[in-house]
């Protein structure tokens, strides 16, 4: 667990614009009683946003709309690999994936 | 490489003056002129110096908090060693979402059940284990003891050390780790052993090793000497005409290990009197050796 203290250290960021980022659910912190705790995968979405915005121009209303996509590709992803990946342990039976 | 901040016994928020004095008073103490022949102090003083480089500067130092260089100096290669994608790979973190699937995972055939097993796994998945180091101090080690870490993002957690644990050692405390992101069980606390060294005690093995300084009269003539152990003072029997370098075992008196517990050697060191001694020296002067006596004998 990273101390918000720190993530705004790590990953470049003042205060308000985590707050910001945090409103629009780019970063969903965990959060304890009274501070927030970061992952180690929050703070590689916050380098993700930054590269998107600063080295390929994303603007903020395209960067909610790019995050929402990765994260739904990530989710498919691994849903296809998890179908793959049990198709191989089954003895093939036409039809079973396609109906 | 150690956290310099370590090193210099310094907290991260410590001010340029702090690091200054900090590192002079190690400086002091290390520097291998003062120290000729203690190969640790010279190690230690080249971890020293490095460190204060590093955090003396403060473009250094900012760029050691970011992580953009090491504890060395160095450059981290790939600033960001892991993209998102590597974390989004895997499932059970609060970005996932279900809408991606959501159409897919109602219906009943194959693809559904196993879009809705691997939602159940990444639910399931338990917490990440966390990393703590706890230094103790050597009688603690030896004995056992209870401490209280408290933690870099609040609260405190109890560790049971148990007798006889050794340097580097590490204590899994299960279920002490971070939440799991899901429903899983949480990770567990994995505390690191750091044992500070004693002033007189060391180690090795099950055994304890002391050196026990006499006096030239209870080496000549044996004596009964109070004797400190890890548990306590024992009176130990100093046969007559010991020397420097003899050892005596004091039986069970060492580490409790599982099959029962070592032993303390104790190591006799003969030291001559500090101050001027007439009657001592009147007398070796007139001393004719009985026997043939020769301490050099071997050389």
């Amino acid at each position: 667990m990273i101390t918000e203290r720190e993530f705004l250290q790590r990953a470049r960021l003042d205060r308000r614009t985590l707050t910001v980022w945090i409103e629009e659910e780019w970063l969903i912190p965990n959060s304890t009683a009274n501070e927030l705790a970061f992952t180690d995968m929050d703070l590689a979405r916050a380098n993700l946003i930054h590269d998107l915005k600063e080295k390929m121009g994303v603007n903020d209303e395209g960067l909610g709309v790019v995050l929402h996509l990765l994260d739904q590709m990530h989710a498919l992803r691994r849903a296809l690999a998890a179908a793959l990946e049990s198709a191989r342990d089954r003895p093939p039976s036409p039809g079973a994936l396609t109906s | 490489m150690k956290d310099p901040y370590e090193t210099l016994g310094v907290a991260k928020t410590a001010t340029a003056d702090e690091i200054r004095s900090a590192y002079r008073k190690l400086a002091k103490k290390l520097h291998p002129d003062l120290n000729p022949g203690d190969k640790q102090a010279e190690e230690r003083f080249k971890e020293v110096s490095v460190a204060n480089d590093l955090l003396s500067d403060p473009e250094k130092r900012r760029r050691f908090d970011t992580g953009e260089i090491d504890a060395s100096g160095a450059e981290k290669a790939p600033l960001n060693a892991r993209y998102y994608r590597d974390y989004a790979a895997e499932g059970g973190h609060p970005y996932e979402g279900n809408s991606a699937y959501g159409d897919f995972a109602q219906g009943d055939d194959l693809f559904a059940e196993l879009l809705r097993r691997s939602a159940e796994q990444a639910r399931r998945r338990p917490g990440a284990d966390l990393y703590y180091e706890l230094p103790i101090d050597f009688l603690d080690a030896v004995n056992g003891a209870t401490k209280t870490i408290t933690l870099p993002q609040g609260g405190t957690l109890n560790v049971t050390i148990p007798p006889g644990v050794e340097d580097g050692q590490t204590l899994r405390l299960r279920g002490k780790g971070a939440p799991s992101p899901g429903e899983g069980p949480p990770g567990d606390a994995l505390v690191q052993i750091n044992v500070r060294p004693h002033r007189y005690f060391t180690r090795e093995g099950a055994d304890i090793l002391l050196d026990l300084p006499i006096s030239v009269k209870e080496a000549a003539l044996g004596a009964e000497v109070r004797t400190p152990t890890t548990t306590g003072s024992v009176m130990l029997k100093i046969p007559k005409r010991s020397n420097t370098g003899d050892i005596l075992r004091l039986r069970g008196k060492g580490v409790k290990t599982r099959g029962g517990a070592g032993d303390e050697l104790v190591k006799l060191k003969v030291m001559m009197p500090t101050e001027a001694e007439p009657e001592l020296d009147a007398f070796l002067a007139d001393w004719k050796p009985a026997g043939t006596y020769d301490p050099r004998k071997e050389m």
